[in-house]
């Protein structure tokens, strides 16, 4: 019978191109403009996620994000080694300043002072150029998002001079980065770099990053490190969510892509159940026999359930299909860099077409079960 | 009582006692069908005629156990129909009872073969087989060659012809059908009702027509008038005020 | 079979084909490109406390290697021009070992000039001994003629006064070889104030000049000028930790801390307990930031680097860890 219903189903094309065309119209809308409100509310979080060797940020406890960060006294660090189960603590320093650029525009940089012994803090990899660039004097690396920012299309900048707060800069490597939410030029230098390129106040060190000992929690350790020194301790995961919280509070972004998948949802509901509806309306006459000859309902319904499941299957592919190939498209758009799709959102879009689809299976069947077979004699 | 009636084989194959039906339009409540008591045998054929709105279309869904009685009961070969759940009724109609519908019903996505094959599919046997079975059966009803026509790409003969298979198929010990003669001429539907007679008319197998058709009454075993839900003519040959 | 894949229907086969494709791309699409945020250990070591220390309570702080006798500038007593230089840094020298010397030519001059004062003043000393010699025997020739006539009374006056005139020349002339000795003897002991002496037995740090340049006795003048000399006794070296004055009362005192260079952090050593200094200063920051101001105040501990070790150099920043108290009950 299931081969009948879906013989049924793709006998009509135009009815059946309506459904698949509902179903993967809805799919890319959930799940494509889902990705791009997950990608760019976890922008909120990339300074987190791209210190690859952090297991607990300490900062100042009026600190709240990576760039929204209160400086602490330097022997914060110390105070911060001294903690039991912490393996290493190195400082971390963020600041904004201003930099001319060659051309003598003045642009706004987000300057990340990493440790100079051990260089943590940087990026997990590098565009061009190796990490230990930055033992050079003078040296910066640059973003890779912000070469472009700075630099015309496929320009290389190392080599190039800055000028930051009267000091000279050179870049002398890019990283491989993931932009911070306002895609702001990132210049990655030793600590001891940036507190001459950071017009100064007495307090410098926004952060101390924290490595637990082997077989320490890394939860517990935060809670201990607020304990005993009072500062602010999150832990990676903690503190990459208080980024996205951050963008949440105070953007309307989620409310704007909220608005976007409910039309998706509504716009798959109404074409899939308008379509749906009158499929099965043009075929109830065929329903009605079928009924009459001895078809029971739980036939009937896994009928119907193989229809909605073969639209649903085959529109959901095509919308996924087409939410991949954005994304893939768009991959060397430095606006859409490290942009990926959570496979939790193709989920959600399926529970989402499952829905629909059993939204309106179910208001089609139940016109279906409600026919007399008896109505076949009239 | 005919001769028919005098036959070891011709057992009661439908029998209805007391059946009344009661259909309810806004608060009037019209009683339609008035303790109908009735016999059919196997091996005949068997017509019910009226006039539109006598009530044959209700005896006929009651007699074939799709419509529910008010009152009274329906035996078909020996199974009280109507006390059985709806499910096994449903399971019963599906072994038991062929149907050919007067707009045939056939589904227009699969091909001739495999809407004759329909009723074997629903009981559960394997598509394929079932298509051969009603390849066969197609076949002795000279159609083999359409089988693998889509029902639009039939004619409105070869459709009911296909009709017929489904009804057949299965085997069922009681087939209805709707006036299966309506759209034709009279050639036709003398040809379709030898058909009938040919392929459909078993010993152990009763066939019902509804029909007011007046060109085929005298192919009939025994036909059956009904007028305002009552049985007011049994017998071989139309009463000659029809 | 064939029949079968010419029948090959486009929305039945073809299309649920592509959407199985297509979600077969989509899953290895999303797994490959799920963001890599494994945590990964750093690539170089940074400082880390060890042994006994890894997991219990301890403090933590950064200091500087320094002498055992803290650095010494060696001065000059006397400004001048630098005529000699007789050490190089990392030279280790006695105490009293000549270090350099400052131009001595005036002074030299100045003790020739005494000595010549001193040989005219014993020839004056000479020649009035010999003057009032030759008065006093005439005087007491005249004395013993009794003739009034013979000498008159005059003769007699003036012998008296040749006398007396010679040996006033005798005390003057000895008074000038007093003063001519005394110039000769400040002249010699400036000479010694011109030769710069180590005061103790160490290492030559840094040596800031070079024969030729002028050293002033105030020391080095103006804003960024060098000492001349520095050294220490860098047998054993030593570490002034600084400790935020909060954990002051955390450290256990007298105990070995664990130390390492910056940029070597897995190269641990034992550093052995040498004193607290008793003063609290304020944080002397190594930011290099010429307007740096201070809220943070530190305590001072010293600790001596086992001798042997080429890994530490005086100046050099290190990282240390001190294992703390045992907490107290009272802190609840």
């Amino acid at each position: 019978m299931v081969w009948i219903a879906i013989r049924m189903l793709t006998g009509d094309a135009t009815k059946f191109y309506g459904l698949l065309f509902g179903i993967a119209f809805s799919t890319l809308l959930i799940t494509q403009q889902l990705t791009i409100f997950v990608n760019l509310i976890e922008r909120g979080a990339s300074g987190v996620y791209n210190v690859p060797s952090a297991d607990v940020w300490v900062m100042d406890p009026v600190s709240r994000t990576t760039d929204v960060n209160l400086p602490m006294p330097s022997t914060a660090l110390d105070r911060v080694r001294s903690v039991a189960g912490v393996e290493w603590a190195v400082p971390h320093l963020r600041a904004a300043a201003s930099v001319r650029t060659k051309e003598g525009d003045l642009e706004g940089v987000s300057v990340i002072g990493v440790d100079d012994a051990t260089l943590i803090g940087l990026p997990r990899r590098m565009a061009s150029g190796a990490a230990d660039v930055l033992e050079r004097p003078d040296a910066v690396v640059i973003d890779d998002v912000g070469t472009t920012r700075f630099f015309p299309e496929g320009y290389d900048p190392v080599g190039e001079r800055l000028e930051l707060n009267d000091q000279r800069a050179v870049i002398m490597g890019v990283a491989d980065a993931i932009p911070s939410f306002t895609s702001q030029v990132t210049l990655y230098t030793r600590y001891s770099r940036a507190l001459n390129f950071v017009p100064g106040t007495r307090n410098r060190l926004s952060f101390v990053l924290v490595g637990a000992a082997p077989g320490v929690d890394a939860k517990a350790l935060a809670t201990r490190i607020t304990q005993d020194t009072g500062l602010r301790a999150r832990t990676r995961d903690e503190f990459a969510r208080d980024g996205v919280d951050f963008i949440i509070e105070n953007t309307g972004i989620p409310l704007n892509f909220g608005i976007t998948v409910l039309l998706g949802f509504v716009v798959g509901v109404a074409i899939v159940g308008l379509t749906f509806s009158l499929f099965i309306r043009d075929n109830i006459k065929q329903f009605g026999a079928l009924k009459a000859i001895g078809v029971n309902n739980a036939k009937i319904r896994r009928m119907v359930a193989a229809q909605a499941a073969m639209v649903g299957l085959i529109g959901y592919g095509l919308g996924v299909l087409g939410t991949v190939g954005f994304i893939w498209g768009f991959s060397s758009n430095p606006t859409f860099k490290g942009f990926y799709i959570p496979w939790q959102v193709p989920l959600i879009s399926l529970v989402a077409v499952a829905l629909i689809l059993a939204l309106t299976g179910w208001i089609a069947l139940r016109r279906v079960l409600k026919t007399e077979p008896a109505a076949v004699f009239r | 009582m005919s001769a028919a009636a005098d036959t070891a084989t011709a057992i009661a194959a439908i029998s209805t006692r007391g059946v009344a039906r009661d259909f309810t339009a806004g608060q009037q409540t019209i009683r339609v069908l008035h303790g109908i008591d009735l016999d059919v045998r196997a091996g005949e054929l068997t017509y019910l005629v009226g006039e539109s709105g006598s009530g044959k279309t209700t005896l006929i869904s009651i007699m074939c156990g799709i419509l529910w009685p008010t009152e009274g009961e329906v035996r078909l070969f020996g199974t009280d129909i109507y006390r059985l759940s709806d499910s096994d009724l449903v399971d019963f109609r599906l072994r038991n009872v062929g149907f050919i519908f007067q707009q045939y019903n056939l589904i227009p996505a699969i091909d001739a073969a495999s809407n004759a094959a329909v009723p074997l599919i629903a009981q559960g046997m394997d598509r394929l087989e079932a298509r051969e079975r009603a390849i066969e059966l197609l076949a002795a009803l000279n159609i083999a060659a359409q089988a693998d026509k889509l029902p639009n790409q039939l004619s409105g003969g070869q459709q009911q012809r296909v009709a017929i298979a489904r009804a057949l198929v299965h085997q069922p010990r009681l087939i209805v059908c709707d006036e299966p003669t309506a759209a034709l001429d009279a050639r036709s539907g003398r040809r379709v009702m030898d058909l009938l007679r040919e392929v459909a008319l078993a010993d152990d197998r009763s066939v019902i027509i509804v029909t007011h058709d007046n060109r085929i009454f005298d192919l009939a075993d025994r036909i059956l008038v009904l007028e305002d839900g009552r049985i007011t003519h049994d017998g071989r040959d139309m009463p000659k005020d029809h | 079979m064939t029949r079968r894949f010419a029948n090959l229907n486009f929305a039945r086969q073809i299309l649920p084909a592509i959407a199985l494709l297509g979600l077969v791309i989509a899953v290895i699409f999303i797994a490959s490109g799920l963001p890599d945020r494994q945590l990964e250990p750093p690539q170089q070591t940074p400082p880390r406390a060890t042994g006994a220390l890894a997991n219990s309570a301890r403090v933590a702080g950064a200091g500087v290697v320094e002498p055992s006798s803290e650095i010494v500038d060696v001065g000059t007593a006397l400004s001048g021009l630098v005529m000699q230089l007789n050490v190089q840094p990392g030279a280790y020298v006695a105490k009293g070992d000549l270090l350099f010397t400052v131009d001595d030519r005036a002074v030299r001059a100045r003790l020739a000039e005494a000595e010549a004062a001193i040989g005219e003043a014993r020839a004056a000393i000479g020649e009035a001994d010999a003057a009032r010699i030759t008065a006093q025997r005439q005087l007491a020739l005249y004395r013993q003629v009794d003739d009034a006539e013979a000498v008159s009374r005059t003769e007699v006056v003036r012998a008296e006064g040749e006398a007396a005139a010679a040996t006033s020349r005798l005390a003057l002339a000895r008074a000038r070889l007093a003063a001519a000795s005394a110039a000769a003897g400040s002249a010699r002991t400036e000479l010694a104030r011109l030769a710069v002496r180590a005061p103790i037995a160490g290492e030559i740090l840094a040596v800031n000049i070079r024969p030729g340049e002028y050293v002033q006795a105030g020391g080095p003048q103006g804003g960024n000028a060098e000492p001349y000399i520095r050294m220490g006794e860098t047998r054993p070296l030593h570490v002034r930790i600084d400790i935020d004055e909060d954990q002051a009362a955390d450290v256990a005192l007298g105990a070995n801390a664990i130390v390492s260079p910056r940029g070597a952090a897995e190269r641990q050593v034992a550093a052995r307990f040498v004193r607290a200094e008793p003063l609290v200063v304020p944080k002397r920051s190594l930011t290099n930031s010429a307007a740096e101001r201070v809220d943070v105040r530190v305590m001072q501990i010293i600790y001596a680097l086992p001798a042997g070790s080429d890994l530490f150099r005086v100046g050099q920043q290190v990282d240390a860890f001190i294992p703390a108290k045992a907490p107290s009950g009272a802190r609840k």
